[in-house]
């Protein structure tokens, strides 16, 4: 410092705005650098090198990498180096040291290098860097199958040294004179397969007859693609040949050998480390097959077994090295079975498990800073051109390259893609590539993790041209751009269906229909020409409906297309929209809220009983806007809001319209939040029983009124609703009967026969109003668990109910009694009908031998003859072994025979009657787990099955299609509708042998 | 694979072969084909071959009864019985789905989840079985006695004997079809032969045992006799047993070899022995299937019936076979409880399971038996904590019915349709009046 005493505060100052972090220290390190000379006898530290630094990614960097070098040389060649450096080469020097600590440690080893960077060109044909790398170790570019002359230890370093030259040349050219992107990428993919061919040459004299052998190495990936990033692992394909005169065996033995050293020779690291891992997986068999194949193995493979993603990886295929000529042949006999692939039958499945499985490899923590996978990744822009090129590229040669960006052009050329789509995915893409160049140059490293650490974060961004506030301007650009690509399925694959069916000017290019059909096929719809014909009614036209649903429809198609049936979703959004018309407020629901047209596109997909009750009032349309809208409403809320209804309407024909869309619009809001998985089965059992109730509940009161009004008197007597079975406990389903008995009690004074005639009329009209034809689905009402059953009368009194159970009560009354619960009517009456009703259902001292005996006679009787003939018993959810009636028996058999002594049992749910016998020691913990497990499952099975259908089923479906529909509802694509299958019966196998010891004993 | 695909294709040609059978095995472990011609291979290799499967036993319900034959290619062989030229192929299959997923009804769908079980824990499981089977000297007719073919006896070289010939004649087409025999004997009774396969991997042991089971009754066909895998044939000979060698692979190393422990025998080893013989009981309903599999067990002789493991004793389930010094990769344990008339692939599944189990829970290895356990009196087996096998098939069904560990590893599906057929199969026998019956009660009852 003492040297330069008066201009240390100046030069500082110039430092900091320069971009220097620590000034003090690139002080120092300048004149260290000047005292050695560096910069001549003039001392030549001149505003061309502090330009130079003021531009790189990591001034601070730069300086101490350049210190590093001329430290390393001994003083008179630290001058004649510095003579050497001009202006251009300053730039490119501190350019790529600031950009690369790892090419500043190279120069330090070797600072001859340095001369690297005063080419004029940097750009060198691929020729020209085989032919460098090929005399690097000694072996004759000019001649077939050259071999080096060195000895293999010697040949590796020399190819290392002049590998990491080129390298730093391509470098150079990236960071300091802006080479494109693309050009770099093409650039790393060539010098990767000169390499690949030195490292055969030096494999040539470590292995014995290679000259029998014709080798050649197609690269794969990104190194076929000519879109190579700086470090990661080369993909290739060995195919081998026997030279005239050799045997396949022997080929097969050399050309083993051979590549097993190219691998070698590439991977192994030395002192001047390694170059990159060979990765020859994408090979036939992938790592359990054969290393090197003959030409006719490869075609016989790929024509047998291979599966669409292997043909996907075909795509990037390309002669890298080794014998020319043989890899001419292996490209034609491919091409024409990787053009046929997507007209396998599997091709579908295949490429959804793919998308899957891109989207599925990434540990969550690194989501949020990974640009290669996840959705949205590099590797999800790559994948989705690559599938677009396999559907369309059979028919269309325009479409094969391999690269992803001039495929992504031609696409976009040739009306597959839209212009402006495709366009706005380069510029997205090219970013986001620059940026993972710019991460790994910095060490070499292989990585596609964005740095969190603001300093690494502010040197990329420098090296890409951000200069305000780097890391910030950085990390904004970057998300913009990663936005831009999360919608990339909807603009590649979607937004161009609509174009197809559009009215466009002539001669604009766009998919035409066939290519939309093959597309649509491709994404998942059965009937590709019906799901083009609701788009064009959807999207065509002016009006602004049309406008939004243009804008929505690619992201909706997607949405469709990932559920269990996208035609059907595709049809009934058509439907809803036809009714909605432009209605204002759907137009907004649409436009305005992302998440609306989501769960709508989901919900349709998926259920048919759904997308039925929707399209009975699409003005439904409204729930799906918002999150508190799919919550279950308040009983309490529902009741007013269907006493009001009764109130309003005097004509009870029209109040029970009015009701019965009132439970339609309730029974949508509990589908779609189930739908969704928003909802527990439970919660869906609760919401479906509560609807009922106040359904029942209004409708009595409309029925008192009807025949108060046809009688021209006040109702005689008080009546009451006791819900029975699973509506008396809570535990109804879509599809579900309501199970009812009618009870009455004469008002003082009144003649009981004539009560009783009023009582009878008004069950009947509440039985008439609820099942009479309507636009929304009835609730039927069925009487058939009353004393005497279909025999005896439909309601009795009281009174009546007292003396039946007095003399005649069964065994079986009792159980059903187990679920009796007042659901409607007079309040106080149907407590005192509980109150009447609780000694026969809870009997003192429990059940006599007689009486259980006889239960379980019932039981065994029931398990053989009520079930439907030609069903399998394995997959009935309500009869079969360890479904619901088997738990629900076992449970009520421990209520008769428990319920006066223990307080818990004496209730109407089965999972709480469960619960409390477990905590009473009735049965084990164990068992009941495994009992409310299989009911609870069984339940929720049966209540998919009537979403996906929309009928009512009490057993499994057995064609494999609708299994896996069922599976696709229920696990979003996780298992196989075999999976599901076996599942359930698993848990019911259990759940049965639990009945067998527990319920018979 | 793909080496024998062209194979496949190129032997099609060259051997002018007119049909190609597609061979599978139903839950008993009959054999089932569905023949194509080379033209339709193609079609068979990339989409399966779809045939109606409820007519198959076990495999589906009727409303769902379309399935599809997937051939494997590595399985490819041309049938030698067949003559040389317009020549007959074989190929097991896969059966799937009309969705493309595995069928959970097929046997072989079993024997590969339960190796891929296998293989998540890192190893790979290799068998070795010695199958006996009887030649009597004619097909089986109503009323008609099974005769032996010869009255010779264990190791018996008779001369000009059907049985000589005959095992000559079986090796060369095994042989042929790329079934390395290992060893061939004349057995214990008259007419009784043993031929041991060379140790495999379990699904190609399993495959071979299928296709073994077939040449031996081609051949016996072809020489005018009759061979039968009946586990009991004879009431006072010895019944055909399937002793089967077990052992596991880590990599390229024997998990059960340990240098330097008892019997060289590792923890591993142990637990897996551990593994067999507590779950024996549940899956002897599988590994001993039929009524008559039950005549053999408590037979005596070298039939086990009782649950212990043994050094070299043969009277034990399982046993642990004298080490050869240097043969560290040959360390292995013997069932002995399976017989000739097993379904390969289930019993197979069901032993690595049961063994794996031992492994995964490390269950302790019970003391050995080094007596004849048949010469042990009750009380003394009871002393020793010796249980019985079950005794009969409706016992071996009661105790399979509450096995967690048979129905996990059969799959839902097919434990269901086993036990239905099992308990069908014995409530027909015991509605039979036998001739025993009639011979000791008629005259004095």
């Amino acid at each position: 410092m003492t040297t330069r005493d008066g201009r240390g505060s100046t030069e500082r100052g110039r430092l900091v705005r320069l971009g220097f972090v620590d000034a003090d220290q690139a002080s120092d390190c300048i004149a260290t650098l000047s005292a050695r000379g560096f910069f001549g006898a003039e001392d030549r530290f001149d505003d061309a090198w502090l330009e130079a630094l003021g531009q790189v990614a990591n001034p601070d960097q730069a300086l101490l990498s350049l210190m590093a070098i001329v430290l390393a040389l001994p003083d008179d060649q630290t001058q004649e180096l510095g003579a050497q450096v001009d202006t251009t080469m300053v730039q490119r020097l501190v350019a790529v040291l600031g950009a690369s600590r790892a090419l500043g440690d190279f120069l330090s080893r070797h600072p001859a290098q340095i001369d690297a960077l005063g080419a004029a060109s940097l750009q060198l044909t691929m020729d020209q860097r085989r032919s460098t790398l090929l005399e690097a170790v000694g072996a004759d570019p000019m001649v077939v199958g050259p071999v080096t002359t060195l000895p293999v230890r010697a040949a590796n370093h020399a190819l290392r040294i002049e590998y990491k030259r080129q390298l730093l040349q391509i470098a150079a050219a990236d960071v300091a004179d802006h080479a494109p992107m693309p050009w770099v990428g093409e650039q790393l993919a060539d010098l990767a397969s000169a390499a690949l061919e030195t490292a055969l040459a030096i494999a040539r004299s470590e292995v014995d007859d290679s000259h029998l052998c014709r080798l050649t190495i197609m690269g794969m990936g990104k190194t076929g693609g000519r879109e190579l990033n700086y470090i990661s692992d080369v993909d290739v394909i060995f195919v081998a040949e026997p030279e005239d005169g050799a045997t396949e065996e022997q080929a097969l033995r050399i050309g083993t050998a051979l590549a097993t050293a190219v691998i070698r020779n590439c991977g192994e690291a030395n002192a001047e480390g390694s170059l990159w891992e060979v990765d020859a997986a994408l090979r036939p068999e992938g790592k359990s097959g054969a290393l090197v194949r003959t030409l006719a193995s490869h075609t016989a493979y790929y024509q047998r077994w291979a599966s669409t993603w292997e043909f996907q990886a075909l795509l990037k295929s390309r002669w890298v090295a080794g014998d020319r000529p043989l890899a001419v042949e292996y490209l034609n006999n491919m091409a024409p079975m990787v053009w046929a692939a997507a007209s396998r039958p599997d091709f579908v499945s295949n490429a959804r498990a793919m998308r899957r499985r891109v989207e599925e490899t990434i540990p969550a923590a690194q989501v949020e800073r990974q640009l290669k996978l996840g959705p949205g990744g590099l590797r999800d822009v790559e994948f989705s051109v690559q599938l677009l090129q396999l559907v369309h590229g059979r028919d269309d040669f325009r479409l094969r390259s391999s690269t992803t960006l001039s495929a992504l052009e031609a696409l976009s050329t040739y009306g597959f893609v839209g212009r402006d789509d495709a366009a706005e995915l380069d510029r997205a893409y090219q970013f986001l590539r620059t940026l993972e160049h710019r991460i790994q140059l910095v060490d070499l490293r292989r990585t596609h993790i964005v740095p969190e650490a603001t300093d690494e974060l502010r040197a990329i961004g420098r090296s890409m041209g951000f200069v305000t506030d780097p890391a910030k301007e950085l990390v904004t650009a970057w998300r913009g751009h990663q936005r831009e690509v999360r919608r990339l399925h909807e603009k590649l694959f979607y937004r161009p269906l609509l174009d197809a069916v559009a009215r466009l000017e002539p001669g604009s290019a766009r998919l035409t229909l066939e290519a939309a059909q093959a597309r649509l096929v491709a994404l998942g719809f059965a009937d590709p020409a019906g799901a083009l014909r609701q788009i064009e009614a959807l999207t065509s036209g002016i009006s602004r409906r049309a406008t939004v649903q243009k804008a929505l429809l690619p992201v909706m198609l997607s949405w469709f297309a990932d559920s269990p049936d996208p035609d059907a979703g595709l049809l009934a959004f058509r439907q809803v929209s036809d009714a909605l018309g432009s209605t204002p407020w759907y137009l907004r629901l649409l436009r305005d809220e992302g998440a609306a047209a989501e769960r709508m596109a989901r919900v349709l997909g998926s259920s048919v009983y759904a997308s039925d009750l929707l399209l009975r009032a699409p003005d439904a349309t409204v729930m799906f806007g918002d999150d508190d809208e799919l919550a279950p409403a308040e009983p309490d809320v529902l009741l007013s809001e269907a006493t009001a209804i009764v109130a309003r309407q005097q004509d009870s024909n029209a109040a029970i319209v009015a009701i019965r869309g009132l439970r339609r619009r309730e029974l949508l809001r509990t589908s779609i939040g189930d739908v969704l998985g928003q909802l527990s089965v439970n919660q869906v059992c609760t919401a479906v029983s509560t609807v009922a109730d106040v359904v029942v509940e209004a409708s009595l009161q409309a029925a008192i009124r009807e025949i108060e009004t046809r009688t021209g008197a006040a109702l005689p007597t008080r009546i009451a609703v006791i819900g029975m079975g699973r509506f008396g406990g809570r535990e109804l389903g879509y599809g579900s009967d309501a199970d009812v008995m009618f009870v009455h009690d004469p008002l003082p004074g009144v003649d009981e026969e004539v009560a009783g005639r009023v009582a009878l009329d008004v069950a009947n009209e509440l039985t008439r109003l609820l099942a009479a034809p309507a636009p929304d689905p009835p609730l039927l009402i069925d009487a058939n668990l009353r004393p005497e059953g279909k025999q005896g009368p439909l309601v009795r009194s009281l009174a009546s109910y007292a003396s039946y159970y007095a003399r005649w009560s069964l065994v079986w009354e009792s159980q059903a009694l187990l679920r009796a619960a007042p659901v409607a009517g007079d309040r106080e009456l149907g407590e005192q009908f509980i109150t009447l009703i609780n000694p026969m259902r809870y009997p003192e001292e429990g059940l006599s031998i007689e009486d259980e005996r006889e239960i379980r006679r019932i039981k065994a009787r029931v398990e053989t003859e009520r079930l439907p003939r030609g069903t399998d018993p394995k997959l009935h959810l309500k009869l079969g072994p360890g479904g619901l009636a088997d738990v629900e028996w076992t449970v009520q058999l421990l209520q008769l025979k428990h319920g006066f002594a223990v307080e818990g049992l004496r209730t109407t749910s089965t999972l709480e009657a469960l619960e409390a016998a477990a905590d009473e020691g009735l049965i084990t913990r164990e068992d009941a787990n495994v009992l409310s497990l299989a009911w609870r499952r069984a339940t929720h099975l049966r209540n998919v099955v009537m979403l996906t259908k929309g009928k009512a089923a009490d057993a499994l479906p057995t064609l494999a299609t609708d299994q896996a529909k069922l599976a696709q509802l229920l696990t979003r694509g996780e298992s196989t509708g075999g999976e599901v299958i076996e599942g359930y019966l698993r848990v019911t196998r259990r759940a049965r042998a639990v009945v067998e010891r527990v319920f018979y004993g | 694979m793909d080496k024998q695909t062209e194979f496949v294709l190129r032997t099609l040609e060259e051997r002018d072969i007119r049909f190609v059978r597609l061979w599978f095995t139903d839950v008993l472990g009959f054999l089932k084909s569905v023949a194509v011609a080379p033209a339709e291979l193609e079609a068979a290799f990339s989409e399966g071959i779809g045939f109606d499967g409820s007519a198959i036993q076990g495999f589906a319900r009727v409303s769902e009864s379309d399935m599809l034959a997937r051939p494997d290619p590595s399985t490819f062989q041309v049938l030698p019985w067949r003559g040389e030229s317009n020549g007959v192929a074989r190929m097991f299959c896969e059966i799937l789905m009309p969705d493309g997923s595995p069928s959970y009804a097929d046997p072989r769908f079993v024997l590969q989840r339960a190796l891929s079980k296998a293989a998540d824990l890192g190893f790979t499981f290799y068998t070795h079985p010695e199958i006996e089977f009887y030649l009597l000297d004619q097909a089986p007719g109503e009323g008609r006695t099974p005769k032996p073919v010869d009255s010779g006896s264990y190791f018996d070289h008779t001369p000009n004997g059907v049985g000589h010939d005959f095992r000559r004649e079986a090796i060369t087409m095994l042989e042929a079809m790329g079934i390395s025999v290992e060893f061939s004997h004349h057995e214990a009774g008259p007419g009784q032969n043993e031929i041991d396969l060379r140790y495999a991997d379990a699904l190609t042991t399993a495959d071979n045992i299928m296709t073994f089971r077939l040449v031996i009754k081609e051949v016996a066909l072809e020489q005018g006799v009759y061979a039968t895998f009946m586990p009991k044939p004879f009431a006072q000979h010895p019944g055909s047993g399937m002793h089967t060698h077990l052992s596991l692979f880590e990599g390229d190393r024997n998990a059960f070899y340990e240098a330097g422990a008892e019997y060289q025998l590792s923890k591993t080893g142990r637990s897996f022995i551990a593994g067999l013989l507590r779950h024996a009981p549940e899956i002897t309903a599988v590994t001993n299937q039929w009524v008559n599999s039950y005549k053999r067990l408590s037979g005596g002789g070298e039939a086990p019936s009782y649950v212990c493991w043994g050094h070299n004793n043969r009277s034990a389930l399982v046993r642990v076979p004298m080490y050869k010094p240097q043969k560290d990769q040959s360390t292995r344990v013997e069932y002995r409880g399976l017989d000739s008339a097993a379904n390969p692939y289930l019993a197979y599944a069901l032993l690595l399971e049961a063994g794996l189990k031992g492994i995964q829970e490390g269950y302790e290895l019970p003391a050995g038996a080094d007596d004849d356990v048949w010469a042990l009196s009750d009380a003394e087996r009871r002393v020793m904590g010796i249980e019985p096998l079950p005794t009969s098939l409706d016992e071996a069904i009661k105790v399979m019915e509450k096995s967690e560990l048979v129905a996990q590893t059969l799959g839902e599906h097919v434990f269901d349709v086993f036990l239905r057929n099992k308990r069908a199969e014995f409530d027909a026998y015991r509605s039979q009046v036998t001739q025993w019956e009639l011979d000791t009660d008629l005259p004095v009852l």
